[in-house]
């Protein structure tokens, strides 16, 4: 079937059946930029923002989120026009591969516009759910001390 | 995977979801995240609990009324903004992970009752009362929904009603190497206290042999007494938590570390005055 | 000293990818694609006795099913290593015999995964159940043999022993070890083991093909073996090598894992069977249980010294469980005493025997550190043992006793990849000085003092603390085997397309490579578009393995850009009227070396040169090409200072302070240098704190999930500082030399040695889980 979605702040029609996570919704779509680690709800590679929260696209049933607000990582900024996240993340060589870094950049983003100041612990909270292998997580969770201080700074 | 051909329903009626979810194959979605991995061939349609106004957190008196809509993530951020319902909120900033709290329904997690559930110890230390409709609208403890059966059966749950912690001296740890995994158990303990003398005590773990177990031998002997070394040496005496073994850990183990564990919640309670 | 090497250049991907603009295999999608589901064995030991697909083929949809019956039973290894391989031939796409729980049975394409799943729920398979051979430690002597009669056979003249379940031996011997050991005052004979574990490389396994317009066989895969995925498949489809495309998109990690031909294959013969496209993904359950493992290993370290520490008999004994096939068997073995040997090359009667064995459980392949890190474990802690009996300094020792720059070790020598081994001198090293470093900032000798098990602060604490250290060194590349090539040509504006075989895993080797060809022709990282492994563009190159990418596949494009700036500095005479020897580049530009006014024109810029050759006179393009092969694989060095805290109640190992001083040569990249280490060393310590396969009494793994296998998160990493202490490598690019793999090898040998300093008492088994630490500390 095909229904109305909101993704990164356009309503369009996706494909899709009733037993579909968002994930696979968002893939089938041409959004492949989520990306799919485990489908487990364990990896956090699939994260999306829904109505501004981050969760595993891989354990969300796409019907029941009719009406919220989806949004990507494109949807935090793009090749063009990246957001100051992003781009700090690719200075600090906090992305080695990339497969994690679009969940890792939506976790980071969500956190900072809860908690523009967070303290140590709580990054490390707001990160809890975007495993990595590569990094071994040194220079992502400077990446995201160094955006809190652009951030405020620009603000 | 679910079958392909799935029926959502959206009502926005208690009384409806209820009807709905005594047909075969039919049961309430809340989050999703435990129906992608427990329920799978045999489902034929999904009710969704979304449209049914159980999203709230509601102050009244000296209790708390929690919506079963709500999600964990919503109760530690209130948690740590007004400062209420503290015990909770730090037992469930521990579970699973940031996204995964953005969906986990406190109905949702109730009905399941995993081994590794966060939610129940400090439910049951707190005496908290669940609020259950099946043919009619019932409050009951939440060790009496466990240990009577009553979580099996179709019902659907409206509201839990926490008593403030604030009176309370409570502590929660729970048993992990590493942040993201299935706790071994959790234990939660509260203690009501009338100057230094203990009036009442809750000592709770679950993970172990029946889901959960209180301590009520630990918890009668600490009754009208002062907390110290000495009352905490002879309560460790009266911890024999029984648990399984698994490909990870043996029985032993796990009931050695959780007699650890509990003398050392107990002696961290004891310093906080 | 360097513009655009040993500098924090950024990956000239890394905006794309933290922005979702990359694109990793799974997000290629063809019109009219099927998809591909596989059937695993249940069973670790079975015969197929027969296949029944009719249910399957008639269910609308489903365009093939790949099983025993229809596939030809050729044999080939799945290791992605250079022909002929060191692996023994001994698997088959869809063969009759299942040798593990996760082999593979059947394969079924069809218009959706839905649709491929439903229908390989209705092929009925009945098996023979086989006894398996679950214990790798009886396996040699079994009665149950898992390589019956089914041909596999060594492809090149290198033990192999199908009778005993051994598809590997390998031994090496100098001097006189047993009247050495004899007759040492001291000896040692400990064993020690270390389990599987997964690469957990966040992207699965995956791969797609598809005919291209003019016929030929596409295939677009997470590899990180490109090229080896090309002869492979030509081998089991039948078709020739010119036939076929393979191309390496961007990968979510490998760490050896993809260093394998699994799903190649499958995906080509499909489409060659149905001239469709196919695509086939593994889930992360497959992923763990029927792809490669690093394999297990039992170590036994017997050596006898003298009572000043000095070492006069070594012998290593290593046992491989290989799993059920062989793939890497050989090399990983040979490795466990290669990377380790020589480290303390003065020793003067050195011993390597190992075996490999076959067993019915998942298969071991290529795994960062490859055997070294095995090794490390006992290694690490025999040079511990030695010192703390001695009552040396365990860093005066290593400094003492480990091989120096205008050394060599007999090792070398020795212990080839499955030819001989290549001897080779040291020739850059600064591991006195990581040392040091290490020892400085982990405040060692003050910890040391603090410390220790009947020290005043551990004594009668529950928590005890403890700091250990070990010196580790690897390799870089497979000298004499391994080969590496470039291609530049120059653009009319200045620019540069740079092809080059090289494997990109997220190591960031696609921006060291434009960073070593920048500092060849002072010209900006930007001006070179990098294209890699893609088999019809780009020239070869083995693929990313043995820590090669940064060494090899380097100096060919330092080659390659002398030889450009060569060809620059022609035009650029030419121009000028002058000789060459006038010349230089600088900045972009040609230059006249000492220019005189006379001269009108005193710079000519690369975009004003490559337009001159384009368009002008004696037009060429401006083009090169060049390979490499290494005589030597030069060695870095590290030393890794770890501080732990034990619960003696819970058996819980903390660590609280990690440091690590890397020699890497020159850093080519110093971020991403930091950041392999960094990961490496998180990985590390995960293998050696909880990391492990439990399997059921029939040989099926358990904890086939992240959640139950344990994965660290950002959360759980203890502080950690990585310093890069240069040293340079004349043969190397630069200076480099590799860090890839190294870093991995710490955790388990100076955790280890900290556990010592805690409380007194050794670990030999990892992981180092809760359990069995309360059992060794109770024992």
């Amino acid at each position: 079937m095909r229904l109305n979605f909101n993704v990164n702040s356009e309503t369009k029609e996706l494909e899709l059946n009733s037993n579909e996570t968002l994930l696979d919704v968002l893939r089938n779509n041409g959004y492949t930029e989520v990306k799919c680690g485990c489908n487990e709800g364990e990896c956090g590679a699939c994260l999306v923002l829904l109505d501004d929260k981050p969760v595993n696209s891989c354990q969300v049933l796409a019907m029941s989120i009719k009406n919220k607000k989806v949004k990507t990582v494109k949807g935090i900024g793009t090749l063009f026009i990246p957001h100051i996240i992003q781009k700090t993340f690719a200075k600090a060589g906090a992305d080695q591969c990339g497969f994690c870094s679009p969940g890792m950049v939506i976790a980071s983003y969500s956190l900072l516009k809860e908690n523009p100041n967070p303290t140590y612990e709580e990054i490390l909270e707001g990160l809890d759910g975007n495993l990595c292998r590569c990094t071994g997580y040194v220079k992502i969770i400077e990446a995201v001390e160094k955006s809190a201080e652009l951030i405020n700074e620009k603000n | 995977m679910l079958p392909n051909e799935i029926e959502w329903y959206f009502p926005s009626k208690i009384n409806e979801a209820l009807k709905l979810i005594k047909r075969q194959g039919v049961i309430l979605h809340a989050g999703g995240t435990r129906i992608l991995k427990t329920q799978t061939k045999s489902v034929k349609g999904l009710v969704d609990i979304g449209g049914l106004e159980l999203n709230y957190i509601n102050e009244k008196g000296k209790s708390f009324h929690i919506g079963s809509a709500v999600i964990f993530g919503e109760i530690v951020k209130y948690s740590r903004e007004t400062g209420n319902l503290k015990m909770l909120g730090t037992a469930l900033s521990n579970a699973a992970s940031t996204p995964l709290r953005n969906r986990i329904t406190i109905g949702g997690s109730l009905k399941d009752f995993p081994l590794w559930s966060n939610l129940y110890a400090p439910l049951i230390a707190l005496d908290a009362k669940i609020n259950i409709i099946n043919s009619k609208n019932t409050i009951i403890p939440i060790e009496d929904y466990v240990s009577k059966g009553i979580i099996k059966s179709k019902h659907i749950i409206k509201e839990i009603v926490v008593p403030s912690d604030k009176n309370l001296i409570w502590g929660v740890k729970r048993f992990t190497l590493i942040r993201f995994e299935y706790p071994l158990f959790n234990i939660a303990f509260s203690l009501k206290m009338k100057d230094e003398i203990i009036e009442d005590a809750r000592l709770v773990i679950t993970g172990v042999q029946g889901r959960y177990k209180r301590f009520k031998r630990a918890e009668n002997i600490l009754a009208g007494q002062k907390l110290n070394e000495e009352l905490i040496g002879n309560c460790e005496k009266l911890i024999t938590p029984k648990f399984i073994a698994d490909y990870k850990y043996s029985a032993e183990y796990k009931e050695n570390v959780a007699k650890v564990y509990f003398k050392d919640l107990l002696t961290e309670i004891a310093g906080r005055k | 000293m360097f513009k655009y090497v040993n500098k924090p250049i950024e990956k000239i991907d890394g905006l794309a990818l933290v922005t979702g603009n990359e694109q990793y295999t799974d997000d290629f999608n063809f019109e009219n694609m099927l998809y591909v589901s596989i059937m695993h064995s249940g069973f670790a030991h079975a015969v197929i006795e027969n296949l029944d697909d009719s249910a399957a083929l008639k269910i609308p949809g489903v365009a093939e099913v790949l099983s025993y019956k229809n596939v030809k039973q050729i044999l080939y290894t799945t290791a992605g290593q250079g022909f002929p391989e060191p692996s023994p031939y001994d698997t088959v796409l869809f063969g009759r015999t299942m040798r593990y729980v996760g082999d593979n049975v059947c394969a079924v394409a069809a218009e959706s995964k839905e649709i491929a799943d439903e229908a390989l729920r209705k092929i009925k398979v009945k098996y023979k159940r086989l006894k398996p051979l679950l214990d790798f430690e009886k396996a040699e002597d079994s009665k149950i043999i898992i390589h019956k009669d089914d041909g596999a056979f060594p492809k090149i003249p290198v033990y192999y022993d199908a009778s005993k379940n051994m598809p590997s031996k390998v031994e090496a011997d100098i001097g006189n070890f047993d009247e050495s050991y004899e007759n040492s005052p001291e000896k040692i004979d400990l064993t020690f083991y270390t389990p599987y574990a997964s690469h957990c490389a966040l992207e699965p396994h995956a791969s797609v093909s598809y005919i291209d317009n003019r016929g030929r066989l596409v295939i677009i895969s997470s590899t990180q073996v490109p090229f080896h995925v090309r002869r492979i498949v030509s081998h089991l489809v039948e078709i020739p090598i010119s036939q076929i495309r393979v191309i390496k998109p961007r990968i979510g990690g490998g760490f050896g894992g993809k260093q394998e031909v699994l799903l190649e294959p499958i995906v080509a013969l499909i489409t060659w069977r149905t001239k469709r496209p196919a695509k086939l993904v593994l889930n992360r359950k497959e992923v763990f249980k029927s792809t490669r493992t690093r394999h297990q290993f039992r170590t036994i370290f017997k050596v006898g010294y003298n009572q000043d520490g000095k070492i006069n008999a070594f012998h290593l004994d290593a046992l491989e469980n290989s799993g059920g096939y062989g793939s890497h068997a050989l090399t990983v073995l040979s490795n466990a005493g290669s990377k380790t040997l020589p480290l303390l090359n003065k020793i003067e009667n050195v011993r390597f025997t190992g075996k490999s064995v076959y067993t019915n459980l998942p298969c071991g392949g290529a795994y960062r550190g490859y055997g070294a890190t095995e090794a490390y474990f006992g290694y690490g802690q025999i040079i511990d043992i030695i010192c703390e009996d001695t009552k040396q300094d365990i860093l005066e020792y290593y400094k003492k006793w480990s091989i120096k720059s205008g050394e060599t070790s007999p090792i070398f020598k020795a212990l080839g990849e499955g030819k001989e081994g290549v001897a080779m001198t040291v020739t850059s090293t600064s591991l006195n000085q990581c040392i040091d470093t290490g020892a400085k900032e982990s405040d060692w000798y003050a910890k040391k003092k603090l410390y220790g098990a009947n020290s005043d602060l551990n004594k009668n604490n529950r928590y005890k603390r403890g700091i250990g250290m070990a010196a580790l060194m690897q390799g870089s590349a497979i000298p004499e085997i391994d080969m590496a090539s470039a291609y530049i040509k120059m653009n009319d504006d200045g620019s540069f397309n740079l092809h080059v075989g090289a494997t990109d895993l997220g190591t960031g080797s696609d921006t060291i490579l434009a960073q070593i060809a920048s500092e060849v022709l002072d010209t900006p990282v930007e001006k070179f578009i990098v294209n890699s492994s893609d088999t019809d563009i780009t020239p070869f190159d083995v693929g990313a393995y043995a820590s090669s990418t940064t060494y090899l596949s380097g100096k060919a494009v330092q080659k390659c850009a002398e030889k450009i700036k060569e060809q620059i500095l022609k035009v650029g005479a030419e121009i000028f009227g002058s000789k060459i020897e006038e010349v230089e580049v600088e900045d972009n530009k040609v230059k006249i070396k000492s220019p005189n006014d006379s001269n009108s024109l005193e710079k000519i810029s690369f975009e004003d040169i490559c337009r001159y050759a384009f368009y002008q006179n004696n037009q060429f393009q401006i083009q090169a090409t060049a390979s490499h092969v290494s005589p030597k694989s030069p060695p870095p060095f590290a030393a890794h200072f770890v501080e732990i805290e034990v619960d003696t109640l819970t058996g819980i190992i903390k660590v609280l302070n990690y440091v690590a001083a890397v020699d890497c040569g020159t850093p080519i990249n110093t971020t991403l240098a930091e950041g392999q280490a960094e990961g490496a060393i998180v990985n590390g310590l995960a293998y050696a704190l909880f990391e492990d396969y439990y399997f059921t009494p029939h040989g099926k793994m358990l904890n086939d999930t992240f959640g139950k296998y344990g994965m660290y998160t950002a959360y759980d990493i203890p502080p950690i500082k990585v310093k890069l202490i240069e040293s340079y490598e004349e043969s190397g690019p630069f200076g480099a030399k590799s860090i890839s793999e190294i870093n991995i090898n710490g955790a388990l040998p100076a955790i280890a040695n900290a556990f010592y300093n805690a409380t007194g008492k050794r670990l030999f088994k990892v992981p180092f889980i809760p359990e069995y630490v309360l059992k060794i500390l109770n024992y």
